[in-house]
């Protein structure tokens, strides 16, 4: 996920520091041995790796497992670089030290141009913003996992570690066998000389750090792991029913807390009667939740199961009070947007000739406006938290993407020093964001302190997980493009609207951090204003608003919403001006090499252009995001009126694969997932309440509806860029320019309606 | 009450109209069969009753007297995989996991009755909810499965 505004916001409040920073040495992110955790038996060689006894490897795993498969994904990283077999690296969770921030992630928060940012010829201001960025985030050293840069971030210091730790471990065995290094090898987790001589990792390890050796990064063309499909190492637990999420803790004594929330978002408890819910059986207490870190007021019944505490919710007798500012309606802010596109310029995040002077100019212009609901995230488990206060300190359990944010609230809550907060990271069904918010760990902790030292597992019903969810914003945008009498395109504008995302996130999550105003926030026009096309007049503004909706990160963020703007816009282009629209977008990106490669690898694989059964019909589509590169085409029929997705192929430039069956994972997950939201996904609040509440009225994709998705990578030397979320964006706007073909109706609101 | 489950017969406190879900997860600790929603639409919570694969979120607990329950957790015999266990490997069928223990009795229930289930015949029974999109591996993976048995019981 993104976060740009706060970090601009930062920069203004602390400039003196950022220049202090800037003086300094960069920090360094190997760490040192004492950054690990000390278990019996294990020695560590710096911050990220321990050998153990038995010559395997611990790695410290700082990210969080939410189905994508960064822990199978960075192991292989340690592997490769130490020459171990997969099987033999094993993860432990990392402290809340500093070098386990996510620096890449913040780094791709800067709103520069791809044409400006990639590559090796950076102007100055890049060069000059990326280094600042980089050494704040050095210095928050904020963990989280989001933004699709799990593996980017990795990329930088966990092969350097390994081969840290690859390097004392010859120079042990060398000191130990006055031998060269330059005889030494290391086979399958074992350091090996030609005489016979070999020992394994764990006999040369109590020695290694008086004897380093030269650190050398493994070349590309030794790798034995890295570009091969590896099984992912969290499956064997996970179809056994063994695999641990955060609502499978248990713990002696621990009790059970289901919670009920004003169902007006922002809305207040006005009265509260819990006398008959008290009453009944196994119920213990009711704690009152006050509104903290983005979480709407409510209250808790704890009791001795889940289902006694969700039965005995019903019973309380409650008057609920509408926030004092109004109900919030979806529609009206729907309409508020649309005007405020009539009277607001917004921030220009990319301009590029004078498009406003080529519409004038033009033979004519095509014009159209595109919207975006509100969107839940609906991990299949729900928001749950357990915890346990005692003796004055404080142990969570949390299924979360930011385990520092988690931690400073659950402090903050229980009125304690961070330094008494004790994090475990669990498993997580599903993430896509959600979880980069952290007020189910607040509610969990306000009520383990009225627990009396007794472990409390705090869990959402699926109705409270829809209604007061952090949700992916509406947005709304105009689109224009000029024409000239040849039926040539010189100049494409975007104006957009929208409430920001970052300024909100990093109030609940880092309230010390957050700016005094807001600053303009790429998550939210990102997608629109960093387009890979050759128009020779561009200009891209976003209106930030803030309509007072809880929002937050729903995967891929900005570009979920934008790409079908914009990708749905370009095909209008072509039709209006009677192109393929596969060629009409080859000829607009003559300066952007990789992205015509990602679009024509999708075109040949899907058979751009070759018949289809009878009423079938291809759209397809081409964004980057986060990184990287996907084209997409999506084969699409009416069946009973109603769309039916067949087939999906996309293409993918994500610079050098780790492992292609994640690669293959991810495109997958992020097609149903966009699809989902394509045909289904809409949020509707209406006087301050979500009206979907569960799966009946906020419907999902299932099986039989589930198109066939094919993934081709594209071959890269590059470093590696996100999967996780890039595979969505192009779907939508797939889906709806094969609609048109179908329909000849064009799609510009989501779900699509036929 | 008394109760049999993955093959024990044990004695359980619970009320009988709790749902079997929770009497699983909460008074019995087993926790592989996850909650999703509460009202059997996404069928996280899928469990065996006497072979047939039920929704235990909405099941009450005295729906299952005389009857055997069984659970991922008794999925595997005797510490040999279940077919569909070895399938689901060989597809690398889950990501996030959480709703492939519901799937997985889902899908064993699907075999029992039917040895060479068509693509028809899986659309019809895995109406589970998956967010993270395993579908087409869940497919692929039974038709594995499915392979795999009659080979053996050939």
């Amino acid at each position: 996920m993104r976060r740009r505004s706060w970090i601009l916001s930062a920069l203004g409040a602390t400039g003196a520091l950022v220049v202090g920073w800037g003086i300094l040495p960069a920090r360094s992110r190997l760490g040192t041995p004492a950054t690990m955790l000390p278990t019996e038996g294990d020695v560590a060689l710096n911050g990220w790796i321990k050998i153990g006894k038995d010559g395997g490897v611990i790695l410290a795993m700082p990210r969080s497992e939410m189905g994508q498969g960064v822990h199978t994904g960075l192991a292989m990283l340690v592997a490769e670089e130490l020459d171990l077999p997969l099987s033999r690296v094993r993860l432990e969770q990392a402290t809340a030290d500093k070098i386990y921030g996510n620096v890449r992630m913040l780094l791709a928060s800067l709103p520069f141009h791809p044409l400006e940012s990639e590559g090796t010829n950076k102007p100055a201001k890049v060069r000059l913003g990326e280094w600042m960025v980089g050494k704040i985030a050095r210095e928050l050293g904020i963990n989280a996992t989001g933004g699709s840069s799990s593996l980017a971030d990795a990329w930088d210091v966990v092969p350097l570690a390994a081969a840290a730790a690859r390097a004392a471990l010859l120079g042990s065995a060398a000191a130990r066998w006055q031998l060269p290094l330059s005889e030494l090898r290391v086979v399958e987790g074992r350091v090996q000389h030609p005489s016979g001589k070999s020992a394994h990792f764990g006999e040369l390890v109590a020695d290694a750090l008086q004897n380093p050796a030269p650190t050398v990064l493994k070349d590309r063309k030794d790798w034995r792991l890295i570009g091969q499909s590896a099984p992912r190492l969290d499956i064997p637990a996970k179809v056994v029913g063994r695999a641990r999420f955060g609502i499978d803790v248990r713990l002696p004594g621990m009790l059970f807390a289901s919670v009920r929330m004003c169902p007006m978002l922002g809305g207040t408890v006005a009265t509260l009667d819990d006398k008959a819910a008290l009453a009944l059986p196994g119920v213990k207490q009711l704690v009152r939740l006050d509104a903290v870190a983005g979480s709407t007021e409510g209250f808790a019944v704890v009791a001795k199961t889940s289902w006694h505490a969700r039965t005995a919710l019903q019973a309380v007798i409650v008057q609920w009070q509408q926030r004092k500012e109004g109900g919030l309606d979806s529609e009206r802010i729907q309409q508020n947007l649309l005007n405020t596109l009539k009277t607001e310029s917004g921030h220009t995040f990319y301009e590029k000739g004078d498009a406003a002077a080529a519409e004038t100019g033009a033979a004519r212009v095509i014009e159209a406006t595109y919207t975006a609901p509100y969107l839940a995230h609906a991990t299949m488990e729900p928001m749950n938290c357990t915890a346990r206060f005692l003796d004055g300190r404080l142990e969570v359990w949390a299924p979360t993407q930011v385990p520092g944010f988690a931690r400073g609230v659950a402090a903050k809550v229980a009125g304690i020093d961070v330094d008494h907060v004790t994090l475990h990271v669990s498993y997580m069904g599903g993430g896509f964001g959600r979880r980069l918010d952290i007020d189910f760990v607040a509610q969990a902790v306000r009520v383990a302190m009225a627990c009396n030292g007794l472990p409390v597992q705090l869990l959402w019903s699926r109705e409270e997980d829809t209604t007061h969810d952090f949700y992916r914003p509406l947005h709304v945008a105009q689109l224009s493009a000029a024409v000239d009498a040849q039926d040539r395109i010189s100049s494409l504008r975007i104006h957009s609207a929208g409430d920001a995302i970052s300024p909100r996130w990093m109030a609940r999550g880092l309230p010390a951090l957050a700016g005094p105003f807001d600053t303009p926030d790429k998550s939210t026009a990102e997608g629109l204003f960093d387009l890979p096309y050759g128009f020779a007049h561009q200009h891209m503004a976003h209106v930030a608003t803030r309509s007072g909706v809880p929002v937050g990160f729903w995967r891929s963020v900005g570009h979920s919403h934008n790409a079908f703007f914009s990708e749905c816009f370009i095909d209008e282009l072509a039709f209006e001006t009677q192109q393929d629209p596969l060629a009409f977008r080859r000829a607009l990106l003559k300066d952007s090499p990789r992205h015509l490669a990602v679009l024509n690898l999708a075109a040949e694989k899907a058979g751009w252009g070759t018949p289809l059964p009878a009423g079938h019909a291809r759209g397809i589509a081409l964004h980057e995001s986060f990184g990287s590169i996907v084209a997409e085409v999506a084969e699409v029929s009416l069946q009973d009126g109603k769309p039916r997705v067949h087939r999906v192929v996309c293409a993918v430039d994500c610079g050098t694969v780790i492992n292609p069956a994640l690669v293959a994972q991810q495109m997958e997950s992020a097609v149903i997932f966009g699809l989902t939201a394509a045909l289904y996904g809409r949020i509707d609040i209406v006087d301050g309440v979500v009206q979907q509440r569960n799966f009946d009225s906020y419907s999902m994709l299932r099986l039989a509806q589930a198109p066939l998705v094919e993934t081709w990578a594209m071959p890269s030397s590059l470093a590696p860029t996100g999967v996780g979320e890039p595979g969505l964006p192009p779907l939508a706007p797939a889906v709806a320019n094969a609609l048109f073909v179908l329909t000849a109706k064009r799609q510009r609101a989501l779900p699509l309606q036929v | 009450m008394q109760l049999t489950i993955n093959g024990q017969t044990l004695e359980v406190d619970a009320e009988p109209e709790m749902p079997i879900l929770w009497m699983l997860r909460d008074v019995l600790h087993l926790t592989g069969t996850k909650f999703g929603c509460g009202i059997a639409a996404c069928g996280a919570c899928t469990v065996q009753l006497d072979g047939q694969a039920v929704r235990s979120c909405v099941l009450p607990v005295s729906a299952a007297a005389g009857k055997t329950i069984t659970t991922i957790e008794a999925l595997a015999k005797d510490g040999v995989s279940h077919p569909l266990q070895t399938a689901w490997i060989a597809e690398q069928v889950p990501q996030c996991g959480y709703c492939q223990s519901g799937m997985l009795m889902a899908a064993a229930a699907l075999l029992e009755k039917n040895k060479h289930p068509s693509d028809a015949d899986i659309d019809a029974a895995m109406t589970n909810i998956c967010r993270c999109g395993s579908y087409q591996r869940v497919r692929a993976a039974i038709h594995r499965a499915a392979l795999a048995m009659r080979g053996s019981a050939a």
